[in-house]
């Protein structure tokens, strides 16, 4: 059952790059974001679902949507990168031989090293803080750049 | 289990690796970041739930957090980069062929 999640994920994902409809992406996208929430349930990590289907299918791609509804649905095709693709499987073998050739010592740590839950049980409100300020930041940094591109386009008019 | 689910998240990070530095319009870059981000956030909820790390969930949370509002901002800034200067790729943004 797991595998037959996570081939849908998969496939899904090639599609939201590789479909050249704007909205059949989208879509494909919300599915894939879709997928990977129930599968999160599938894996009793129930509170992680729903976030990752509350968030990222509802609220993060109506946002694609809405950007796309403002910028046009319109994009021209990308060209077929070789180096692009032999170098994201030249990783991913990296990554799978990595992993094979470890998985033992990475399961022997964690099951004997267990690291203490008291970072983010204790130090909730400092993260909390650090988030916020994170956030807020991302957003001045926002607000000030259409700022800087608004006066450009004025002394054009 | 742990490994074959760990191969399906590995394939998804390449995948989106692929869709970073292959993809010239913004929808689909922004599509490969959040395969990236989304890539990280299962393998640490599989080691979660078949290594026993439960500390992994509120780290996945915090990414998860992170990501929304890289997305929102992300989306944010294509808008407005899209509005000021008709581009719908990265390459057309050129300040210097605005300017004149």
């Amino acid at each position: 059952m797991d595998i037959v999640f996570l081939v849908i994920t998969l496939l899904f994902a090639v599609a939201s790059l590789e479909f050249k409809n704007s909205i059949s992406a989208i879509i494909s996208f919300a599915l894939m974001m879709l997928t990977l929430g129930v599968y999160y349930l599938y894996l009793n990590e129930q509170l992680l679902g729903l976030f990752q289907i509350f968030v990222y299918t509802g609220g993060v791609a109506v946002l694609i949507l809405l950007g796309m509804a403002i910028i046009g649905t319109d994009s021209k095709p990308s060209p077929n990168r070789l180096w692009a693709a032999f170098g994201a499987f030249a990783i991913f073998v990296l990554l799978v031989t990595f992993f094979y050739l470890h998985v033992k010592d990475i399961v022997y740590l964690a099951n004997t090293h267990k690291p203490s839950n008291l970072l983010f049980s204790r130090y909730y409100s400092d993260f909390t803080i650090i988030l916020a300020l994170i956030g807020s930041s991302l957003l001045y940094a926002t607000v000030k750049m259409i700022k800087v591109l608004k006066p450009k386009r004025r002394k054009d008019v | 289990m742990f490994e074959i689910d760990m191969m399906f998240a590995f394939a998804l990070f390449s995948l989106g690796l692929y869709g970073v530095s292959s993809r010239k319009d913004f929808l689909r870059i922004f599509f490969s970041l959040e395969i990236l981000i989304n890539s990280v956030i299962l393998m640490l909820a599989l080691s979660a739930h078949f290594l026993g790390l439960a500390q992994n969930i509120p780290l996945a949370y915090l990414i998860m957090v992170l990501a929304t509002l890289e997305a929102a901002t992300g989306t944010l800034i294509f808008v407005g980069a899209n509005k000021f200067t008709k581009a719908t790729n990265p390459d057309q943004l050129d300040r210097e062929s605005y300017d004149e």
